[in-house]
């Protein structure tokens, strides 16, 4: 068990998830061992937070802004746009699980809009020609 | 800048001189105000915090700036980080603690490493004892809030509480705990050692459909008209939204104080200034901001919980053209409910959008409609 004070949980959950992907059931039982925190506690918080998942994630994870500095700058466009390149709907992963796509809050880059994370890291003034570069160099197959 | 003006320490040498009660006395004179959005003068927190009686006490800088349309905080992170540190052991030195958190929201990740390097170097130069630990969010709005944070950290879900008490009387781990803001706190030393520091400059975050978005440092009360000609939009500006949060209201010439911006129902908040052009439709906005708030609501009280996903279904129910003129009314009652039984400033400010653009656009829900 550790002190109280010391363990903080979200931190842990973070630094699981960095190395596995997702938080699996196994993960979430190991932190509860570890922290002496109950396993329904865990799952609690593992469940509240939008960047955390208890599911399995795509090897790329895109988040694309859809608050309103973003949205005025045509960002729902690139959603849909990805949708159909990617042939996913928001919110899903690939069949080849390549990719995960999914709408989020503002990510604070409302100065370069429309702009996205790509696996946490931001990119900004997006537009189609830049996201088609993208896909390809996160190693997206050559459709036919 | 104002608020780019290196301070190297000597504000935190000078506060060490003054002591606890001689720095909650400048700050006092000062006027230095809260950035977070409630404008609540920084000396009374600090001065609560020191007189509150606990064997330990911690300092919190809210660095979960998630108010879509602000980034004014990440722009401190990236361009005056140290004097941002600055702040926090000043804050520290003040109330006796020995251990701070700067809680930065995990959009802002990719900011850690370079914040973690300034606090090493700033810790070696000052020989702070005091530990920094930067913990990392995962993605909540509602964790900006002061007690959200507090659960968040002490690894609950980041769900608000009741107040009273307050954090400078019961905070973290029931201790009294100082939560201040990244602009808050970065004006700290500069309010301390500068005699020409200007407590009415506020950090401006421009955005929306203008050319030329960013951050604008301009005196408050600044005219709207002045700081949108900065902007540079493209077309007419039709609108303009305070964040998500404060509501919006036809664009033109005014005073941006929190009293001029009151007069119009919305609220001024941290200074977020979203531009929306007459190409743009409101209900599409509208959606966007509801969509929001049906994500972002922590679930823990029904008004906010439930009706924000009604808000939202009632505004697509608009967008498809099925919504009646019942529909319209509902959606202005089901508002004035949610504003006046939700538990935390997140539930209570999440129909301000709809509110704001029902009174000033209605033509653009009922033409839909």
């Amino acid at each position: 068990m550790m002190d109280e004070h010391d363990v903080l949980l979200l931190p842990l959950l973070r630094k699981a998830q960095k190395k596995h992907g997702y938080l699996s059931e196994e993960s979430l039982k190991k932190i509860s061992r570890k922290t002496g925190v109950p396993i329904s506690r865990v799952y609690g918080v593992a469940t509240f937070y939008s960047m955390l998942h208890t599911e399995k994630q795509g090897e790329n994870v895109i988040e694309v802004c859809s608050s309103p500095s973003c949205c005025v700058n045509g960002s729902l466009d690139l959603v849909r746009f990805l949708e159909k390149e990617l042939k996913v709907k928001t919110g899903k992963t690939t069949k080849d699980r390549k990719f995960s796509l999914c709408k989020t809050s503002c990510i604070g880059c409302c100065d370069h809009p429309p702009a996205m994370l790509l696996n946490g890291r931001p990119f900004t003034d997006l537009t189609k020609e830049k996201l088609r570069a993208l896909l390809k160099k996160c190693g997206k197959k050559k459709r036919r | 800048m104002q608020i780019l003006r290196k301070t190297d320490l000597e504000a935190f040498r000078k506060a060490r001189e003054l002591g606890p009660a001689g720095v909650i006395s400048l700050l006092k004179e000062k006027g230095l105000s809260g950035r977070g959005g409630a404008a609540f003068p920084v000396w009374k927190k600090w001065e609560y915090t020191l007189n509150a009686q606990a064997d330990e006490k911690f300092v919190l800088c809210n660095a979960d700036e998630g108010e879509p349309g602000t980034f004014k905080d990440k722009f401190i992170i990236k361009n005056n980080p140290e004097t941002l540190i600055e702040g926090i052991l000043i804050a520290a030195q003040v109330i006796g603690a020995t251990r701070a958190f700067i809680y930065l929201r995990g959009e802002y990740e990719h900011l850690r490493r370079g914040l973690e390097r300034v606090i090493d170097s700033i810790l070696k130069e000052s020989k702070s004892e005091v530990e920094i630990n930067i913990v990392v969010g995962a993605g909540a709005y509602v964790c900006g809030e002061e007690t959200a944070i507090i659960k968040s950290i002490e690894g609950f879900r980041g769900q608000p509480y009741f107040k009273p008490p307050y954090p400078p009387v019961e905070g973290l781990w029931g201790k009294p705990t100082i939560v201040n803001n990244v602009e808050t706190l970065a004006n700290v030393p500069q309010a301390i050692l500068f005699d020409d520091w200007i407590e009415d400059l506020r950090l401006f975050s421009l955005s929306g459909n203008v050319t030329k978005p960013g951050i604008y440092e301009l005196t408050e009360g600044t005219n709207l008209s002045e700081l949108i000609a900065l902007g540079k939009p493209k077309n007419r500006i039709k609108a303009v939204y305070f964040g998500c949060f404060g509501g919006c209201m036809p664009y033109a010439a005014m005073e941006l104080s929190p009293e001029k911006v009151c007069v119009k129902n919305c609220a001024i908040g941290s200074y977020s200034i979203i531009a929306v052009d007459e190409k743009q439709s409101i209900l599409d906005v509208a959606l966007s901001v509801a969509e929001f708030y049906a994500h972002e609501s922590c679930g823990k009280c029904t008004p906010c919980r439930e009706g924000t996903i009604r808000i939202w279904e009632l505004l697509e129910k608009i967008k498809k053209k099925k919504a009646t003129n019942d529909d319209i009314d509902t959606l202005k009652d089901l508002a004035e409910q949610i504003r006046e039984t939700s538990l935390c400033g997140l539930g209570q400010t999440a129909t301000t959008h709809v509110l704001t653009a029902l009174a000033h656009f209605r033509n653009e829900f009922v033409k839909e409609a």
